[in-house]
């Protein structure tokens, strides 16, 4: 259970964030959606502790984590793991060492600062590259893969550090309409196969209403409406969008929810 | 708790180690050669310092003497010359100055030239190279010595010596800025049916020029430090006066002199780090 209370961030004079509060059950896929700087990204940062904020109180599963320092906040950032629109992957590194950068709060420094890794940690990013069919990918430098590739290696790296919570910052928003749907999917299918919470932060209104449980719509700062995505009419989705609100929503109706992929997630919850 | 747990099987953890053979083992070739390197590195530094008589007890004295100089130059005090010094100070950075703009104004052309995406000529291109290498590789301090025996002592030869090694080392700066620079702007001038100069000036230009100016600003300060040195030769400037103060044990006027170095070149550094910053907005240049 995520909850976040009268959660605030200023920038200056200006407030990204206004007086938040939201509470989030076990599991569920949850998307925020609004339109560009309605304080989306500030938000899910500011869960991870990326972003300090300015006043609220965010606890996850009771403990509060807003105040957390030093090596608690480090193990609360790899419990609650965020995945980038820009995929934030150290470009000049290859594939697996970029994912076993998920096992840092886990393992000596000087195991770390030498790079010998244990057999444990690699055969543990190989499999989570495994469950994207990027295994064979992970003597590559990050750099010289497809955006949908990097992004599939930034949610191995998420999935390594065995989150509780996984955050997602316009993960797709860089990719093309394939890679898109492999990129939700893969999200979806932690989400259902681990049980774990999927917080994401999505532009597109259409994408988020096939994939959410939930919607959090932001506008200015402020949660504007908040509920199930059927709940979602086409004059409130106006209101949250504005002038944005064809580019979002022109795409039919007629899409489903997409079936789970049958791959095996070799794992137990 | 909740956690995503992924626990691959014997089965897979065998076939996925098995796609990769050198994970398997803990320590790997690029550990050995690493520790290889930096052996070989620490055996060279040791050889190095014996081969140069490297000797910890004229360290200790000579720090003890360093620390006996040290108690002369105190209270830092100009005598009756500070209107001197000032005029001298005025002139080291009128040296630098002067060096700086006309060695960045020539170096310029040179950079566009020497810039593989702008001369696609191999022969010009390497030609330009070695002629900026050559301009490079001869210390500012020997320039200075040659142009005060070609056009006498003082600020001039100066100025000559601070341009000429500048036009060289700015050459290649800015011929790296070009090379750094993204194509596609260019691409879009050529598809509307712009010249090689065209290209040059509209798709090439703007990306670079605030890289260059700033890459200037840094080297007036490194310059004006510069300067001061090439006096020491005869140039004119700070320098002359220092090598002279150092000559006759003067060394209460020396440490005036230092100190007066040192507050100029933190103005310096202060007034183009701000314009630099100004040039390029609030970031880090890329050299």
């Amino acid at each position: 259970m995520l909850e976040i209370e009268g959660l605030t961030c200023r920038f200056g004079d200006k407030l990204a964030v206004s007086n938040v509060d939201l509470q989030i059950g076990h599991g569920a896929f949850v998307g925020v959606i609004g339109r560009s700087g309605a304080g989306k990204s500030t938000l899910l940062r500011m869960v991870n502790r990326l972003q300090e904020p300015s006043s609220g109180r965010i606890r996850f599963e009771g403990n509060d984590v807003t105040a957390l320092r030093g090596r608690n906040l480090r193990l609360w950032r790899a419990q609650a793991a965020m995945i980038f629109q820009q995929f934030n992957l150290v470009g000049r590194l290859d594939v697996l060492t970029n994912v076993l950068m998920g096992r840092l709060s886990t393992m000596p420094s000087w195991r770390a600062f030498t790079k010998v890794w244990s057999l444990e940690d690699k055969a543990l990013a190989l499999s989570a590259l495994d469950q994207f069919d990027i295994a064979q990918l992970a003597s590559q430098r990050a750099d010289s893969l497809s955006g949908g590739q990097q992004q599939r290696v930034a949610i191995a790296r998420a999935l390594v550090q065995e989150p509780g919570l996984i955050l997602a910052d316009e993960p797709i928003a860089s990719l093309d309409p394939r890679n898109t749907k492999i990129v939700m999917d893969a999200l979806l299918r932690i989400n259902k196969h681990f049980g774990i919470t999927v917080l994401c932060n999505l532009h597109s209104l259409d994408l988020a209403r096939s994939y959410c449980d939930r919607l959090v719509g932001m506008a200015g700062g402020q949660v504007v409406f908040d509920g199930a995505p059927e709940a979602l009419t086409d004059d409130v989705a106006r209101d949250l969008y504005g002038l944005e609100a064809g580019d979002v929503m022109e795409v039919s109706e007629a899409r489903k929810r997409p079936a789970l992929s049958a791959l095996p997630l070799g794992a137990t919850a | 708790m909740n956690r995503a747990r992924l626990t691959p099987s014997p089965q897979d953890r065998a076939r996925l180690l098995a796609l990769h053979p050198a994970l398997a083992l803990s320590v790997r070739g690029g550990h050995f050669i690493a520790l290889a390197v930096l052996f070989a590195l620490a055996a060279f530094a040791v050889f190095g310092m014996w081969y140069l008589d490297f000797s910890a007890r004229r360290l200790g004295t000579g720090i003890a003497q360093l620390f006996h100089f040290v108690t002369l130059m105190l209270p830092p005090d100009p005598g009756r010359q500070l209107p001197l010094y000032m005029h001298a100070l005025g002139e080291t950075l009128s040296i630098a100055f002067l060096g700086t703009l006309a060695g960045g104004l020539l170096a310029l052309p040179f950079g566009f030239l020497a810039a593989k995406n702008v001369v696609s000529n191999p022969v010009l291109h390497f030609g330009v190279r070695r002629f900026l290498d050559m301009l490079r590789g001869i210390d500012k301090l020997i320039w200075a010595l040659i142009y005060v025996t070609v056009v006498g002592l003082g600020p001039f030869a100066g100025i000559l010596a601070i341009a000429t090694a500048s036009v060289g080392e700015l050459g290649k700066l800015f011929s790296e800025a070009v090379e750094a620079s993204d194509r596609k702007p260019g691409e879009g001038i050529v598809s509307c049916g712009g010249s090689k100069p065209d290209t040059v000036r509209f798709g090439l230009l703007p990306q670079v020029l605030p890289v260059l100016a700033s890459q200037m600003l840094y080297y007036f300060e490194s310059n004006s430090r510069q300067s001061t040195i090439v006096g020491i030769v005869g140039a004119g400037g700070l320098g002359l006066h220092l090598a002279e103060q150092i000559r006759i044990l003067e060394w209460q006027k020396v440490s005036f002199l230092v100190l007066m170095m040192l507050l100029m070149v933190a103005v310096i550094d202060f007034i183009s780090s701000r314009l630099r910053f100004a040039i390029i907005g609030r970031r880090p240049v890329a050299f």
